[in-house]
């Protein structure tokens, strides 16, 4: 088919090889070809956060990325934090402390979240609440993450 | 349909773009992919530079600094080199979008894309900063309050890349910047960056015409005069008279001509505390 | 207090029990609709309209057939003439004859891929007339308007609308004589007030995947509110028989009005039909911010006056809205804003009249709040205003004229429980109202407070409840879990019920087939009555299981009692039976498998013509009240009069909490979203195309600027609710944007006439402030 190509990814730590459209975004790709749906189309503009993954281990929007920009680059979606502990501690204090509602920006806000505690091991509210800036929740008035993301801060620190 | 190069040296990509007519450079992707993905853009190619060693990071020069084209926002964010008169462009960069975004997005790819509402340009015009521009005849230095010609047209030529933002060196002297937005990380309303300069001041007004707005005849006006009401509301008020702002979604072109004044004023007293 | 209200913690009711599937939210398993795939599926592209009034005068769709991957494309010559609508029928599947909005859906591909189907709608050549366009509810009523509907008169409604000409509806609701009241008040205030258009933003766009089997049988999964909306929506507008159609969902990313009636799951299913494939339709942002629906403009006009000691003694209401192209829920919003203007106050004399106008927009609809939020901005305000003219606090105010308990309602509800004077207890107390919060230098700030009453109920709901053979149970109610977690509230109730752990209990998914009929997850209703049907099918469930165990047991059914862990023993006696004794003689030997249904329809008239009069009121039977108060903290740029919340407490009774913590996250959900409304979320027209249709341009509320908010639960039990449950999804919003006025009205002085309170509408009052001073 004219305009598709082969892209080898490193995607959660095995070498995956996709065919796809030559300028497919990484969330194309993901969620099209790979059957990687962790990640959420909410906006298709970068702003919503829904689609947050890594990239050698920095968070960026999977919508603003290029498929064919990612060679060489190890991403890890949600789907490739199984063994991770920390990432546990948060998925657990997000089901606890009502910080899940609809559930579509939890993935994307689960990565942004796991990053900042690799930056910043014990938040204070207010740093957590900028570090979430960029994924919207529409339902829960962010009350209930925050508090969830502290708490299980506190768990992994302790 | 649009595919990905990503060549290695500056230039090899002022190369492609010059033998793909329909190519378009892409830095961090952050508004590019996002314009694609709206469908307002259509490219044969989109060169990345991300590969490219040399328009990565920021480093002294016996001027000041340069900071390569491909350094995030994120790294402006946090860098230790921007002090005194500089601090402002750290501070903007931190304001931009959100942390995720500012770890993609470039000041290279922000400055090439020249949005009036974004928020380098008037920091930039504010410090007296130049664009290098480089196309396959090599590289120029363009003053960046020239830079922008148009809404949304430059200096920068079709097959041209900003490899670096050059500064002069920091001075220990404070500034600011002051952004008026409806929620963190959303574009400028208006914004103001104000930089400490002897007895006087350096304003750039950013997101209230097409270009960064600043007027060094203004500026030598109020020079040894910032304790002065009198004075500080003239020169917002010539500002004003400066600026050419439209009415959109974040604000009518009235109320944009309203805050200029007080958001120098503001700024202006900021840099006061500071002292 | 109800007698018969048990204030402690139950077996499942009362506990924040984590809602049941937020395991696969949180490992990313959850499957919305763009996550269902089907073999063959084919993805679907719309055309939309590029005028916003025009006639369709022919199609050319040649090109479009051609084009790669293409299989099958629908004009509105494909659709049948049906029309669908919750008030009044007026909408086809999609655009037929005419177009009434920019943006409408004139046409539709189904490709291979997506991207084909973007690229072929582009090939569709449709040739308009344009007809000059109404912009705005005024203009639609002035004598020379192009008239949208030329068939109105023709068209199906449900209630006496008393449509003509744009005139979409009108409603007018009389109690007291309020001509004669205001000869006795001692003050009066009087204001216009308007309100923007808001959007949903449910962080998932709207999306639909149908396909027809082998018999014509068309099954459906869509981002909905209802699946029975959607049947009846898609079988009106597609002339098709209900039977005919099967309606599903997938897990659903938020819904706040905009998923409740239809989107475009008619078009999908035409498309499914005319390829006989399965074909998927997702909506971009951009589209889903411009065909879906939005938040009512509201104009209002509003008097108030009250006696010398601040008692209110009369409320005149009238209220203008912009229908946009068709009436979808706009003559509820309407009838229901007015039902609601007089506020949670005793008002012995009320006038509430409104008109609806249809306009070249795409449609108004269900919003969160359902006009009350609007409403509210003015009444309380005024309620406010009156109280700085008596120099009364606004609390104080308030208290003299708090609806009490045993009261009814404007033109006739009845209202059993109310904890209304405990929420206001309870704001006052936690937000220290009578300490003045410190302004920093460079900004205002002050506290401002807000009312608000709201409905839980309408409409039919029903539940099946099964003991299977092992003695656990299934429970079936067709409502859709939105995310707020009332799947997880119904299994409490029913696990409550029969005193087993929640984990005990499955829930099926909605599924037309299958579940009961359910009006949908709206209106607040879904924990009142379907928790109401739950309770009643697992009543029924455990009416027959002690039929089996005293039988089983050998003693009458009186001496038998329920036993924590699904246990029926004899009373004062350690004999006792497990469930999975009684389910397996029920399966297997005696009586057969034991299922349990209840339904019902709320009942309860909303109008006694006794009281008041009520002239096209499209909710004859409407529901139970839940209560709020509201404070805010606001601070106010003085540099550049930008506003933000610093701090809320928002006080709800809620009946009684089926679960706390899910209660909690619907005050603080519904504050956010209401501060949103409250200071800079507005869809703006440029003409008529939608000037921001993106999340760039169109701003939602972040972490970093959204407040702490204090969440009280008030606990006065309604004694038709199941438990003493009554609805909590809405009312957190309403005071919000009201509350915030106050603040800024204590802040700066004046009333805000105009929503959203953005910098550039509070600077020039900054600047009138400096001035004076």
């Amino acid at each position: 088919m004219p305009g598709k190509q082969v892209f080898t990814l490193d995607l959660n730590g095995r070498e995956t090889e996709v065919f796809a459209p030559a300028d497919a975004t990484l969330l194309d790709v993901l969620r099209d070809n790979c059957a990687l749906r962790a990640a959420k189309r909410g906006c298709n503009q970068g702003v919503c956060g829904a689609c947050t993954v890594m990239i050698d281990d920095v968070p960026v929007r999977a919508c603003l990325t290029m498929a064919g920009a990612c060679g060489g680059r190890a991403i890890r979606t949600l789907e490739g934090y199984g063994d991770d502990p920390v990432m546990g501690r948060l998925q657990e204090a997000m089901n606890a402390s009502g910080g899940v509602q609809c559930g579509f920006c939890t993935s994307g806000l689960l990565i942004t979240a796991r990053n900042l505690l690799a930056e910043s091991p014990r938040p204070a509210q207010a740093e957590i609440r900028s570090a979430l800036s960029g994924n919207l929740c529409r339902c829960t008035g962010y009350v209930r993450i925050v508090e969830a993301i502290a708490s299980a801060a506190e768990e992994v620190a302790r | 349909m649009s595919f990905v190069l990503s060549p290695r040296t500056v230039e090899e990509a002022v190369g492609l773009l010059a033998e793909l007519p329909d190519a378009l450079p892409m830095s961090g992707g952050a508004s590019l992919v996002a314009m694609k993905n709206a469908r307002l853009i259509e490219a044969s190619h989109f060169v990345s530079l991300a590969g490219i060693a040399s328009l990565h990071g920021i480093t002294a020069t016996d001027t000041g600094l340069r900071i390569g084209g491909m350094t995030r926002h994120a790294q402006l964010a946090a860098c230790d080199l921007l002090t005194g008169d500089l601090s402002m462009l750290r501070q903007a960069a931190g304001q931009i979008a959100n942390r995720v975004v500012r770890n993609m997005g470039t000041i290279g790819g922000a400055v090439g894309n020249a949005d009036p509402a974004a928020d380098y340009l008037a920091v930039l015009a504010c410090g007296d900063a130049h664009v290098e521009l480089t196309g396959t005849e090599g590289s120029r230095l363009v003053a960046m309050t020239d830079y922008v010609t148009d809404w949304y047209e430059t200096l920068r030529e079709p097959g041209e890349i900003v490899t670096a933002i050059h500064l002069p060196a920091a001075r220990p002297v404070p500034s600011v910047y002051r952004k008026l937005c409806r929620v963190p990380g959303d574009y400028a309303t208006a914004s103001v960056a104000c930089a400490s300069d002897g007895d006087g001041v350096r304003v750039a007004v950013g997101a209230c015409g097409h270009g960064p707005i600043r007027s060094r005849e203004a500026e030598a006006a109020l020079r040894g005069n910032l304790r002065d009401p009198v004075a500080i509301a003239a020169f917002g008020a010539a500002l004003a008279d400066l600026a050419d702002p439209v009415d959109d979604v974040r604000g009518t072109s009235e109320f944009r001509l309203r805050l200029i004044p007080r958001m120098v004023a503001a700024a202006i007293s900021d840099l006061e505390g500071k002292r | 207090m109800n007698a018969e209200f048990d204030p402690s913690v139950g077996t499942a009711v009362g506990r924040s029990t984590p809602k049941l599937e937020n395991r696969e939210k949180v490992t990313g398993r959850a499957e919305y609709i763009d996550d269902l795939y089907r073999p063959n599926m084919l993805h679907a592209a719309i055309l939309g309209s590029p005028f916003a009034h025009a006639r369709i005068l022919s199609y050319d769709v040649s090109e479009a057939l051609a084009a790669p991957g293409v299989v099958g494309v629908i004009t509105g010559d494909d659709v049948p003439a049906g029309r669908m609508g919750a008030f009044i029928k007026d909408e086809h599947a999609l655009a037929k004859g005419k177009v009434l909005y920019l943006g409408e859906p004139v046409a539709a591909v189904a490709a291979e891929t997506l991207e084909q189907a973007r690229a072929a709608v582009n090939l569709i050549r449709v040739e308009y007339l344009e007809l000059p366009a109404v912009l705005s509810p005024e203009a639609g009523l002035a004598p020379d308007a192009p008239i949208l509907h030329e068939a109105l008169a023709d068209y199906i409604k449900v209630f006496d609308a008393g449509s003509t000409g744009n005139l979409c509806s009108r409603t007018e609701l009389t109690e007291g004589d309020v001509d004669a009241a205001w000869a006795g008040c001692a003050v009066i205030v009087e204001g216009e007030f308007t309100t923007q258009a808001q959007a949903h933003v449910a962080m998932e766009p709207c999306g639909a995947l149908a396909e027809m089997d082998a018999q014509g049988r068309v099954t459906l999964w869509s981002a909905n509110q209802s699946v029975f909306r959607v049947q009846a929506n898609v079988c009106e507008s597609l002339q098709l028989p209900m039977s005919r159609l099967r309606s599903l969902t997938p897990r659903v990313g938020g819904g706040f009005g905009n998923k409740m009636e239809a989107h475009i799951q008619p078009l999908t299913v035409a498309l499914a039909m005319k390829t006989g494939r399965p074909v998927k339709c997702v909506l971009t942002r951009e589209e889903d911010f411009e065909i879906v629906r939005a938040r009512h403009p509201f104009r209002i006009r509003m008097k108030t006056g009250a006696d010398a000691e601040g008692r209110l003694i009369a409320r005149e209401c009238e209220v203008l809205l912009d229908c946009g192209a068709f009436a979808d829920d706009s003559p509820g919003v309407m009838g229901y804003a007015l039902l609601m203007s007089g506020g949670p106050y005793r008002i012995p004399n009320q006038r509430a009249t409104g008109k609806l106008v249809y306009t070249n927009k795409l449609r108004f609809g269900a919003y969160r709040g359902f006009g009350n939020p609007q409403v509210s901005f003015a009444s309380e305000q005024q309620i406010d205003e009156i109280a700085r003219k008596l120099s009364l606090d606004p609390i104080e105010m308030r208290r003299r004229n708090l609806l009490q308990p045993g009261d009814g309602w404007f033109v006739g509800p009845k209202v059993a429980s109310n904890g209304l004077s405990a929420c206001l207890d309870a704001v006052e107390k936690a937000s220290a109202w009578g300490r003045k919060p410190d302004a920093k230098p460079g900004t205002r700030r002050a506290k401002g407070i807000a009312l608000s009453a709201h409905i839980s109920g309408l409409l039919g709901t029903g539940a099946i409840v099964r003991m299977l053979e092992d003695g656990t149970i299934s429970l079936n109610t067709g409502a859709t879990d939105i995310g707020q977690g009332s799947d997880t509230a119904l299994a409490q109730i029913c696990a409550e019920t029969l005193k087993v752990p929640v984990e005990m209990v499955s829930v099926a998914s909605p599924d037309t087939d299958g579940s009961p009929y359910n009006w949908g997850t709206t209106a607040s209703r879904v924990t009142y009555t379907t928790g109401r049907a739950v309770a009643g099918a697992a009543g029924e469930v455990l009416r027959q299981a002690m039929g089996h165990a005293a039988e089983m047991l050998d003693v009458p059914v009186e001496d038998l009692e329920l036993r924590e862990g699904g246990r029926i023993a004899i009373r004062g006696s350690n004999t006792d039976l497990p469930f999975a004794a009684i389910s397996g003689r029920a399966h297997w030997a005696k009586g057969g498998p034991i299922v349990g249904s209840h339904t019902l329809v709320f009942d309860e008239p909303t109008h006694d013509p006794k009281r008041a009069i009520a002239l096209g009121l499209p909710f004859p039977r409407i529901g139970v009240f839940s209560f709020a108060a509201t404070v805010v903290d606001v601070e106010i740029d003085e540099v550049t009069g930008q506003a933000r919340v610093t701090e809320a407490w928002s006080a709800v009774d809620v009946g009684r909490a089926i679960n706390p913590r899910l209660v909690d996250v619907q005050i603080e959900g519904g504050f956010i979203q209401g501060m949103g409304f409250a200071l800079y979320e507005e869809m703006v027209w440029d003409g008529p195309k939608l000037a921001n249709p993106s999340l760039l341009d169109y701003k939602v509320p972040t972490s970093a600027d959204s407040p702490h908010v204090h969440s009280i639960i008030v606990e006065d039990p309604e004694p038709s609710g199941p438990f003493g449950a009554k609805g909590a999804g809405e009312i957190g919003l309403n005071p919000v944007p009201a509350a915030i006025a106050n603040a800024v009205g204590a802040a700066l002085g004046g009333v805000s006439h105009d929503l959203p309170l953005t910098a550039e509408r509070l600077l020039p009052r900054i600047i009138e402030a400096e001035h004076a001073a």
